[in-house]
């Protein structure tokens, strides 16, 4: 799979770690990513915050990026996030559109049919 | 427009977008990364899915998408708008809602339409000194919340921050479009001068039938020497130059003097003689960017002895590039027919540099020479411009042979 973000296969779901390159306009990639693990048939995708320091506002607008483009495609959830990433996803209401799960093993466990925002 | 409501948490948000905001128009990245960036803070900062940004050209009034995100197909994507319009834009100078009510709005005509089926929300147009540069549209809020009085204050802001960035870039394209057009200029000024030049010569040669082409050798064996004594690409250049108009004397002389077969009478080898002083005086009234053209075209005929002509100067009196001319021209009178003689082999022309070695010719100047020769044959240079123009085979060995016994 193209791209520099790490990622774990586990079943039909995917952990994807956002760690900081999701600040930068080339955290787009994650985009493409996300989008090529559902076409392969992935049905969830988790992305993991646990290694992201601070996501800032070009992270926001690839993450919003990333749940318009896998709309109706597939299931995104979100973890690991820091209280202050909490906080900024709150902010901009991207917590009203994805379930937040405290870390990738609980968003993998969450229930299949209920994983977080349908999109 | 809701009225504001502002946490501690998203005014540090906000605060810190405006810090990365800064850094990034003043970063030395590329203009179009840097666009790219501020829009997706723009879009991250009010979390709207999509967002563009366009470059407006006072000359057509077209609006060009320059960046855009969460947009499918921007092709075509542009907006026209005339001279009053921008102007009620520069003096309105604040962000404003596309479904409002706002006279702006109205003044965009058909560009509204437009901007609504982008999806476009709110614009900010980019405005620096009351000069209009672009214009940033972004979608409805990905939260579904409506923009804020402060969401719109916020905006003006950071158009401000991106608007320099554009404004800095413009001007950068400004003085890289005069930089082009002057170098477009002196390059073609520097092409007549040279066409110029290269005419001057061709009617210096045509007077006489035998000397087709000589200006244009001596010019190149001329460079080439200077070339293998290290002069600079400008001295070259400059010998060059003085190469291509050293006979330009011959202009003044009887065209029968420069064609006579038989031996010239005392009066018409005075006339002949005359040409390097005429030439002289037709140069040194002309401003050339390359010094001493006129003195090496003066001291062309003189010899290091000092029995040449006109000033009969003595080796370290004459100027280097005139003694250099001094012995291509000569080498190139003997190895071409004259009306007075067939034209001599190699090294028939070899031979008579031996032997007025030291005497006519220089030996800082020969030995460069025939240092240009010996790299030519043995294929050490990549334009040889002397050996193809012989009219014989010169192999190494041959050459070895020639040059055998050759003062050191």
């Amino acid at each position: 799979m193209a791209g520099r973000h790490r990622h774990r296969e586990t079943g039909t779901s995917v952990v994807v770690y956002a760690d900081n390159y999701i600040n930068d306009i080339e955290g787009e990639k994650l985009e493409e990513m996300c989008d090529a693990f559902l076409a392969k048939g992935f049905k969830k995708i988790v992305i993991d915050f646990s290694g992201t320091d601070l996501v800032n506002s070009i992270g926001v607008s690839i993450l919003i990026g990333i749940i318009e483009k896998i709309k109706g495609k597939g299931a995104v959830v979100f973890s690991g996030l820091k209280d202050v990433n909490f906080q900024i996803f709150h902010i901009v209401g991207l917590t009203r559109h994805i379930r937040v799960f405290n870390n990738e093993e609980d968003a993998l466990k969450g229930s299949a049919s209920c994983d977080g925002a349908s999109l | 427009m809701s009225g504001v409501d502002l946490s501690l948490e998203r005014l540090l948000f906000n605060l810190n977008t405006l810090a990365e905001l800064g850094e990034e128009i003043t970063s030395p990245k590329d203009f179009t990364r840097v666009v790219k960036s501020s829009l997706y803070m723009v879009m991250g900062t009010f979390s709207a899915s999509k967002g563009i940004v366009f470059q407006y050209d006072q000359g057509d009034g077209l609006f060009t998408q320059i960046a855009s995100k969460g947009l499918t197909d921007v092709r075509g994507a542009g907006l026209k708008i005339g001279k009053d319009a921008a102007s009620a834009i520069i003096r309105n100078n604040k962000p404003v809602d596309l479904k409002s009510a706002d006279p702006i709005i109205a003044l965009l005509g058909p560009g509204r339409e437009f901007l609504e089926r982008l999806g476009a929300r709110v614009l900010a147009f980019l405005i620096v000194k009351d000069e209009l540069l672009g214009l940033i549209a972004i979608s409805d809020k990905f939260s579904g919340e409506d923009y804020t009085l402060y969401d719109y204050q916020l905006l003006s802001v950071m158009g401000q921050h991106i608007s320099f960035s554009l404004h800095s870039h413009t001007l950068l394209m400004r003085l890289m479009y005069r930089y082009n057009e002057n170098k477009g200029l002196y390059e073609n000024l520097r092409r007549i001068y040279y066409d110029t030049i290269h005419a001057f010569a061709a009617a210096i040669d045509a007077k006489d039938a035998y000397t087709k082409g000589h200006s244009h050798r001596v010019s190149s064996y001329s460079a080439a020497v200077a070339r293998e004594m290290g002069w600079s690409a400008d001295d070259i250049e400059g010998i060059r130059i003085s190469g291509l108009l050293h006979d330009i004397g011959k202009i003044a002389v009887d065209k029968s003097i420069i064609n006579k077969a038989s031996p010239l009478t005392s009066n018409e080898c005075k006339e002949l003689n005359s040409h390097p002083v005429i030439g002289y005086e037709i140069l040194s009234r002309i401003k050339f960017p390359w010094k001493g053209i006129p003195m090496m075209t003066r001291n062309h005929h003189e010899k290091v002895d000092g029995s040449g002509y006109p000033d009969r100067l003595k080796k370290h009196d004459i100027p280097m590039g005139a003694r250099i001319m001094a012995l291509v021209d000569a080498f190139d009178a003997m190895t071409t027919d004259r009306p007075y003689r067939p034209r001599l082999s190699f090294r028939e022309a070899i031979d008579e540099v031996k032997d007025h070695y030291n005497r006519q010719f220089d030996p800082e100047v020969v030995r460069p020479f025939i240092s240009v020769i010996r790299k030519e044959v043995l294929s050490e240079v990549e334009n040889p411009t002397i050996v193809p123009l012989m009219h014989e085979h010169l192999d190494p060995v041959t050459l070895s042979r020639i040059l055998e016994g050759f003062p050191h």
